[in-house]
């Protein structure tokens, strides 16, 4: 079953990053979280921005605004935390935070096959409210930030 | 009876909390475990002892200081981390391992209670660096991994400089001036 049609028919989470909407799937998001404190600490990881604790743990904060809109963003106060796969069959689950503006909705939809030529990290689109939405892949979105470093995130320690 | 439930109490609390001493450099802070640090000294009173050395692979390490028969590399802290360059006024001499760090400030010691793992999200040098995080009075802390200040690789090069450098000074010693 290819990554579409698993997620066809499904509730999604829809966020804004920058002036965009995105699409996360629902079962992969846990929460809202309110405007937090964003700790840091000398690190080279590219697109973390920082981290914040919720619940007790201890979550990564990336920094997507500048892969999926091409420039950073100050609008985003708010964080949505999503489980983000790891290991060479993405058997590890961590929660990652993004900013977002806080703006989220939930929606249902049927997830149409990414555009022709769209990047990885898009899984697919939604059509909703007569908007095609690109629906997030996370795990290859950090991955894309990772490999392709623009200059405002190169490997150098973050403070 | 009483005293060894009293000594029970005092190993599980011994047990369940850690030892650490919170240090600066720069506006960052960092902690390491206490019992991974032998001695604190501060810069000046290891200035005349100090060695320099400059060796183009390990551009971090400017200085050796030999304590107790044993030659330690001092790490400034600024460039291990990638951190502004400060004046450091102290040198955190390290137990076991032949490091000895450069530092601003020391803040204070603490008792931690869970050193949390570092994310897997953060996969470049600071796997080497840290050994987990603290979270303690609304900060997020990292807690320093001893061993991550210099790789075997250094260490074989820096002891080969530091040969280098002994043989020269015995050389010189031999030497009527």
């Amino acid at each position: 079953m290819s990554s579409a049609e698993k997620h066809a028919r499904k509730s999604w989470v829809l966020l804004h990053v920058g002036n965009r909407r995105f699409a996360l799937p629902a079962e992969s998001v846990m929460e809202l979280a309110p405007p937090v404190r964003l700790h840091n600490f000398p690190h080279t990881s590219r697109l973390i921005a920082g981290v914040i604790v919720r619940r007790g743990r201890i979550v990564p904060v990336y920094d997507v605004a500048p892969i999926l809109c091409g420039r950073e963003s100050s609008v985003h106060r708010f964080y949505l935390i999503a489980e983000r796969a790891f290991g060479a069959v993405r058997d590890v689950n961590e929660p990652s935070a993004i900013p977002v503006s806080g703006e989220c909705e939930l929606a249902t939809g049927e997830m149409q096959p990414p555009q022709e030529n769209a990047p990885a990290y898009f899984a697919g689109t939604l059509a909703i409210e007569n908007e095609n939405i690109d629906v997030l892949d996370l795990q290859e979105l950090v991955s894309a930030g990772s490999n392709n470093p623009s200059p405002a995130n190169q490997a150098e320690a973050r403070p | 009876m009483k005293i060894a439930a009293q000594d029970t109490a005092k190993s599980r609390r011994s047990r369940s909390t850690e030892a650490v001493i919170l240090f600066c450099i720069g506006t960052q802070t960092f902690a390491i475990a206490a019992d991974a640090v032998q001695e604190i000294r501060s810069t000046d009173s290891l200035a005349t002892a100090a060695i320099e050395m400059e060796l183009a692979e390990v551009p971090k390490v400017r200085h050796l200081v030999e304590r107790s028969h044993r030659t330690y590399y001092v790490v400034s802290g600024c460039a291990h981390f990638g951190l502004r360059v400060t004046r450091p006024t102290l040198v955190l001499i390290l137990r076991q391992i032949r490091t000895a760090v450069l530092v601003d400030s020391i803040e204070r010691m603490a008792d931690v209670p869970k050193v949390h793992a570092l994310p897997q999200a953060f996969q470049g040098e600071e796997r080497q660096w840290y050994r987990g995080l603290i979270y303690l009075e609304d900060r997020v802390i990292p807690v320093i991994r001893p061993e991550g200040f210099l790789t075997p690789q250094e260490f074989a090069r820096l002891d080969h400089a530091s040969k280098a450098i002994e043989a020269r000074q015995e050389m010189e010693g031999a030497v009527p001036a």
